[in-house]
């Protein structure tokens, strides 16, 4: 693929206008970045008992981590499946453009609304939540939640190269939504019966969001790397896996 | 034909390329040629292994056997150099691009792919859409999509280009807009493969047509070769004589009556005539016509293939 004559200029364009595109997709916009700040609101800092803002901060953590893992696997899952379906894809491969260059752009844009909904639940959090953070926790938060949209991009760029672009959404959204719920992003993990608690185990979000706690001191208490060691495994995982179908597929269409 | 251009130059070639999907073959054994400043147009009804045939070329699948040479370099699998991508073009049918984004845009993604080739505004021109440059993908009517995507397939001034069925959807003059940029490209050096439905299409253009079935080239020649190659002529008149009889005269293979007139086939049409002018003399209306492709293609394509091609003794069976 770097055979040094594929400029940094294809990068920043693939990566731009793939902004641009999503951006100017209001259906995506609008859930994207409404849907966790309105919960966060609600369910963060309207139903917290006031003055504390210990609930808020615990929630900022959970709701910070719902909200960067929609658009990472939106943007894969809907827009791989639909590139593939309408043969755009096919056209960018018989370029010269570099498929990393492609991939690159995507998780560019999950990295740009993974820092939008940051800001927007941060700013929530601390003019309306009473939360407050040392310096050192917003931006280790803040840095833990852009680098934990690794493994949703993942998922969302398995989904795309096997779902048919009909499917894609649908299938996201089963996934996301009960993920969220059973790795106690809407509700703390502890308030969950014993048989979730223990299948939280199997969700990035679940580990995602203790790390994000134990900066907070508000976790469950396992070690730091165990959580971190699991999140390293699935992604690798996801790597390998995304690997093989993406040469699958590139095969046999 | 521009004098700088080299036309014994051979930019794609193929030799016994085979390729079956779950034992059924669909390539069996094709052998091809493109040289520079040359258009080819390959013709086959659907099934016939066309997309097959430019997907392998391609590399978005590998053959099972045979060689394919690309600009002179013998291809491995379906790997494609990243140097060899930069000099071909490349226009399939798409359903969409990304629909939010411009032309303007679409034509600034596309042009930053190549070291050498146009400029995101020579794209818009070559699309001829400067007057929509700034209207979204999404907006464009199926014309304007697909004059867009053969702008996009120029991008990298290539050598060899691909053009699956360009005109469709377009209108009357935007086809023949696009015929003449690809007439324009043929005389600058460009080897251009193109598959199409539009029969007049392929005699418009194509140096030399093939008609692929059944994963094989039955036929192959120029427009007027292919023509000759359908040994028989196309007689129409008005005629008091009784079909028997027409049937009777030399020469007349098929006969086909209409409300205003009948029609024969006939593999010696001077022969026909005569003796139909003799036998009688009330004849109004007399048309003696060549085969259109259309037909010829129609022909070529029925029956298994093997047969000879046009054959007289498969028109008399049907």
């Amino acid at each position: 693929m770097t055979s040094g004559m594929t400029s940094l200029a294809i990068y920043q364009k693939e990566a731009w206008y793939d902004l641009v595109s999503v951006w100017r997709t209001p259906g995506f916009v609008l859930p994207a970045l409404a849907f966790p700040l309105v919960f966060y609101l609600f369910f963060g800092v309207l139903f917290s008992p006031s003055g504390s803002g210990s609930q808020a901060a615990y929630m900022l953590v959970t709701y910070s981590c719902f909200g960067i893992m929609g658009p990472a696997m939106f943007n894969f899952a809907m827009s791989i499946a639909s590139d593939r379906a309408q043969g755009w894809l096919t056209l960018k491969r018989l370029s010269p453009m570099p498929v990393s260059a492609y991939l690159l752009a995507k998780m560019a844009t999950s990295l740009v609304f993974a820092l939008l909904i940051i800001l927007l639940l941060f700013s929530a959090a601390a003019l309306f939540g009473e939360v407050r953070l040392y310096q050192h926790q917003w931006l280790g938060l803040a840095l833990l939640m852009l680098l934990g949209t690794v493994p949703f991009a993942l998922i969302g760029l398995l989904l795309g190269l096997t779902l048919s672009d009909k499917a894609a959404p649908g299938v996201v959204n089963l996934l996301y939504l009960p993920m969220a719920f059973l790795s106690g992003l809407w509700l703390p993990v502890t308030m969950l019966p014993h048989l979730m608690q223990q299948l939280a185990w199997l969700w990035p979000s679940y580990h995602l969001s203790q790390l994000g706690l134990k900066l907070l001191a508000m976790d469950q208490g396992h070690a730091a790397l165990l959580h971190l060691a699991l999140l390293l495994v699935t992604s690798a995982g996801l790597t390998l896996l995304c690997l093989l179908v993406f040469r699958r597929v590139i095969g046999a269409k | 034909m521009n004098p700088d251009v080299n036309t014994d130059q051979t930019l794609l070639q193929l030799t016994q390329l085979h390729k079956s999907f779950a034992g059924k073959p669909v390539l069996s054994g094709v052998d091809l040629r493109a040289k520079a400043g040359e258009v080819l147009c390959i013709l086959g009804p659907n099934g016939a292994g066309k997309t097959t045939l430019i997907s392998a070329i391609l590399g978005l699948i590998a053959a099972d056997s045979g060689d394919i040479y690309l600009l002179g370099q013998l291809q491995q699998g379906a790997s494609r150099s990243v140097a060899l991508r930069q000099q071909l073009g490349v226009m399939l049918q798409i359903g969409s691009l990304p629909a939010t984004l411009t032309v303007a845009e679409h034509c600034d993604l596309f042009a930053s792919y190549y070291l050498a080739g146009y400029s995101a505004t020579e794209l818009v021109t070559l699309a001829g859409l400067e007057a929509h440059a700034k209207q979204r993908f999404g907006r464009l009517s199926g014309g304007q999509k697909q004059r867009l995507l053969f702008a996009l397939a120029l991008a990298g001034k290539p050598r060899l280009l691909f053009l699956d069925e360009p005109t469709l959807g377009m209108d009357v003059e935007a086809r023949r807009g696009l015929w003449q940029q690809i007439r324009q490209l043929q005389q600058q050096g460009v080897s251009i493969v193109l598959t199409t439905h539009y029969l007049e299409e392929a005699e418009q253009l194509a140096n030399r047509i093939m008609v692929l079935h059944q994963g094989k080239f039955i036929a192959s020649g120029s427009p007027s070769e292919l023509k000759a190659l359908t040994q028989y002529k196309v007689i129409t008149c008005c005629s008091a004589l009784t079909d028997a009889a027409l049937l009777a005269l030399p020469g007349v293979l098929q006969l086909n009556r209409q409300p205003q007139g009948v029609t024969l086939h006939s593999s010696h049409a001077e022969q026909t005539v005569l003796a139909l002018l003799t036998a009688d003399n009330t004849v109004s209306q007399l048309e003696v016509s060549q085969v259109a492709l259309e037909q010829a293609f129609l022909q070529l394509t029925r029956g298994d293939g093997t047969e000879a091609v046009g054959s007289e003794k498969e028109e008399q069976a049907a």
